[in-house]
């Protein structure tokens, strides 16, 4: 059995183009919107704030937590779903 | 203490190494660039050839500001170039939001910290980084190691806490690897017994001719197979005892009585392998009677069975072809030509007259 959402899924099948921050697994209306607010309106700009921190998951999930105060779930979540995005794409 | 190098650049990495341990400075992490430990050599043996004295230089970043100023104080008195770098460093690690990008890159550095380009929205997860390494350098050593042997034991959990995410990630990709190895073994169980039990006797005897053939013809590949699948099965069940099908489940093998199949299918495979061994006798068209030889009453070993009668229908074969060189005359084969011919083409050749009256026969 997989653990990873639906979203996850959808998010990773495909390049991610213009997808709203929200598309990101993990990330919801509410954490959406704080990340918008910073300044990470689309998925793209977290991903570059993901590739900056060199995909070290440790620094990435501390900044997530920090920009949009993710749980630790939700990190993860996001974490694994732009590291699979890269792995197939990137 | 003993006499300490000047320029501890001039040594190697190793040699550094075995210096910091041999006076209890704690070492960075394992990959640390050889920058790293010549800086700690420097601040803290170099020193101590210097100053001559027993202070408890390693225990420079653990108590940080205690050791400060009496260090300082002792270093403004060295004349070196490479203290003095430190010297106007560690003040400022006090206050790490005071640090330039580079600077803060150059302390992360030195706790072997290849980090990222520091911009506006890395900063502030750097300066927590540096934080946290300034407060449990003591731990640094030990760190790793527990976050390399948890991962292992967690074994598919989605969201794991520790920075070996990618090890259950792995992990979760072997798994479906595992997932995806056993799956296409019990289908093929699952599909033919589910073939026979739409329609009972029509199927059933669908599937065992499609054993039967499979077997007869491809006895060869059979035991490739089963050897090629023995290989990934012990890949993917590296545990499991070596069984002589390779699996304890064997995708052949349908349950019998089960579904309203025979207990003893036997009945039907010697009828099957009847009409296979006829079809073989008349393609060739000797008239040996091979089925005297088929065998009645073999329940259990089914494939040795069909290699006992794929090596019966060989010899056959071979002793027709022996019998047809060697005792058959010309004019034999002339008359079985005449025989084949009158009984087989003027059919054909009658069907053909009657389908169209106008054209002559067509005679061979």
């Amino acid at each position: 059995m997989s653990s990873t959402s639906q979203k996850h899924k959808d998010f990773v099948a495909e390049p991610m183009g213009e997808k709203s921050v929200m598309a990101l697994a993990g990330i919801g209306e509410v954490l959406g919107r704080r990340l918008e607010e910073k300044g990470f309106d689309k998925a793209y700009v977290v991903l570059g704030q993901f590739l900056v921190l060199k995909k070290d998951e440790e620094l990435f999930r501390e900044w997530l937590k920090d920009t949009c105060g993710a749980n630790t779930k939700q990190q993860g979540d996001c974490y694994s779903c732009l590291r699979e995005w890269c792995d197939s794409f990137l | 203490m003993a006499q300490f190098h000047e320029d501890p650049a001039l040594l190697t990495k190793e040699k550094l190494k075995s210096e910091l341990l041999a006076n209890n400075v704690p070492l960075p992490s394992a990959d640390s660039k050889k920058d790293v430990y010549v800086q700690l050599y420097l601040k803290n043996l170099t020193v101590l050839n210097k100053k001559n004295t027993s202070a408890p230089a390693p225990d420079t970043f653990s108590s940080d500001e205690e050791m400060t100023a009496p260090l300082l104080s002792g270093r403004s008195r060295s004349g070196k170039k490479a203290t003095r770098k430190t010297d106007r460093v560690r003040p400022v690690e006090n206050d790490i939001s005071g640090l330039t990008d580079e600077e803060l890159k150059g302390q992360l550095m030195k706790y072997g910290v290849l980090s990222g380009p520091i911009v506006a929205s890395t900063r502030k997860v750097y300066e927590k980084k540096l934080q946290q390494l300034l407060e449990q350098p003591p731990l640094e050593s030990s760190l790793p190691e527990p976050e390399t042997t948890i991962p292992e034991a967690l074994t598919i959990k989605a969201g794991g806490n520790q920075n070996g995410n990618t090890h259950s990630a792995e992990e979760q990709y072997s798994d479906k690897e595992e997932e995806v190895g056993p799956v296409p073994e019990p289908v093929p169980v699952v599909s033919k017994p589910v073939r026979s039990r739409g329609k009972t006797p029509v199927t059933v005897r669908t599937s065992s001719r499609q054993r039967t053939k499979q077997q007869v013809e491809e006895t060869a590949t059979d035991t490739e197979e089963t050897v090629d699948g023995g290989d990934i099965l012990k890949e993917i069940f590296p545990n499991e005892p070596a069984t002589p099908t390779g699996i304890t489940v064997t995708c052949r093998k349908p349950i019998r009585g089960a579904a309203g199949r025979p207990v003893k299918p036997l009945s039907l495979w010697s009828e099957e392998s009847l009409q296979q061994q006829n079809t073989y006798t008349v393609t060739k068209s000797s008239v040996t009677d091979v089925r005297s030889a088929t065998p009645a009453a073999r329940p259990r070993p089914r494939r040795w069975f069909a290699f006992w009668l794929k090596l019966l229908v060989f010899i056959a074969l071979a002793a027709s072809l022996y019998y047809a060189f060697q005792y058959v005359t010309t004019d034999q084969i002339n008359a079985c030509q005449l025989y084949v011919q009158d009984n087989v083409i003027t059919p054909i050749a009658n069907y053909i007259r009657w389908e169209t009256p106008a054209e002559g026969g067509d005679d061979k």
